[in-house]
């Protein structure tokens, strides 16, 4: 069992973050936000030193650190802007940088569809929406977080232990993995072999997964009900949405 | 040895606990609902890295119907919030906080003093430049 000083390389990096993320919230007064950035950056290297990616490949462990290190920054900017529409912006680059890390991971399509769902239509919406609800100059409510300190620790109180669950499991092999519980022997299941990835290439062991005929066998031969599910409830939240818009006779927005 | 799904793994849960955190801690109730956009991200990371992991196509399965219910989620979300916003004319979410009935008591107070009413300028035919307003007071909102 690892005792707890021993876990150091997650801790500490949790520590600091959490520290950089409680400075930089917005707040009455000045932000002490050259220590914050110090921290947080300090924290990022740590913990993006201790996950390192090791693919033996430098142009894919760049492109990892890129796309995984501007996701952070900038989910960490989107939290503690004091102006919305810069948020909103800020929130369009992490899709971007999830997007750069779907890529990494074979899925070229989710990738474009991410983008097309979020920055075409949910980002560009609600600048719009803030917009038309913004008062003129900062908000009171922008300007002051809501229990700054007890949600901080919340949130990197979680982090730590996902951190250290996932430090503990991929460190020690199959040997550290049942820590907690035993291993349950779970029935082994054929996959249907008409929504397996189909291998391109014996050599190089390269398959088409990502590519859209394999997600499309996968989605209507394994998914089919729940993508018809998933049709019906766009379809109600589509009546759901217009049921409860204002109208514009009882007053325009 | 760490392998590149937990790296992967690790800026999913960066990523979920931002979005919590600004959940919890933004009042923006635009803001508050992006920050739970952010979650989904993390989640989806998380899909797409144990997909590649056992070279399965039901991670981005998955995410697909993360995709969807996050469209659903925005498009009901923006007709609660202009509705909510059409009622008090603020996205402030701490505005409504008490749903119950008006003269039960409040278990929890409010952690800050509540916010200066905005200053309001008499309404004159404008002439000359606009005076500064104070710092901590907000300016009147701009009709037309």
């Amino acid at each position: 069992m690892n005792p707890l000083p021993e876990q150091w390389r997650m801790i500490v990096p949790a520590a600091l973050g959490a520290l950089a993320v409680w400075m930089l919230l917005p707040r009455d007064g000045k932000r002490r936000w050259v220590l914050g950035s110090l921290c947080g950056l300090v924290a990022l290297v740590g913990v993006l030193s201790t996950v390192r990616p090791v693919i033996d490949d430098w142009a894919m462990d760049g492109l990892f650190y890129l796309f995984g290190g501007g996701a952070v920054l900038s989910g960490v900017m989107m939290i503690t802007d004091r102006n919305p529409i810069y948020a909103a912006l800020w929130f369009a680059l992490v899709t971007l940088s999830t997007c750069g890390l779907f890529l990494l991971n074979a899925a070229p399509f989710l990738s474009a569809a991410t983008i097309v769902v979020y920055a075409g239509a949910i980002v560009v919406t609600f600048v719009f929406v803030i917009m038309l609800a913004q008062q003129a100059g900062a908000a009171t409510y922008d300007r002051r977080a809501f229990q700054p300190m007890l949600a901080t620790c919340a949130g990197f109180l979680l982090l730590g232990a996902i951190l250290y669950t996932i430090d503990a499991s991929g460190r020690g092999g199959e040997d550290a993995r049942p820590q907690f519980l035993p291993r349950v022997q779970i029935a082994e299941v054929t996959p249907n072999p008409l929504s397996q990835p189909r291998i391109l290439n014996e050599e190089t062991g390269e398959t088409d997964l990502g590519s859209l005929s394999s997600i499309g066998r996968s989605l209507f031969g394994d998914y089919l009900f729940a993508v018809e599910l998933a049709g019906t409830v766009l379809l109600i939240a589509t009546i759901g949405a217009i049921a409860l818009a204002p109208r514009r006779a009882q007053g325009h927005l | 040895m760490i392998s590149a799904l937990e790296s992967q793994l690790a800026i999913g849960a960066i990523l979920f606990t931002l979005g919590a955190i600004g959940f919890l801690t933004r009042r923006n109730l635009i803001l508050m609902m992006l920050s739970g956009e952010m979650m989904l991200h993390g989640v989806s990371i998380n899909l797409t890295a144990f997909g590649r992991y056992h070279n399965n196509a039901a991670g981005q399965s998955f995410t697909v119907f993360v995709l969807t219910v996050a469209a659903c989620e925005a498009g009901l979300a923006l007709a609660v919030i202009l509705t909510l916003y059409q009622r008090r004319k603020s996205l402030d979410v701490e505005l409504w906080s008490n749903l119950g009935e008006a003269d039960l008591t409040r278990e929890v107070e409010p952690a800050f003093p509540a916010a200066p009413p905005p200053h309001e300028y008499p309404r004159l035919t404008p002439a000359g430049a606009m005076p500064k307003p104070q710092a901590p007071t907000v300016t009147a909102k701009t009709t037309t």
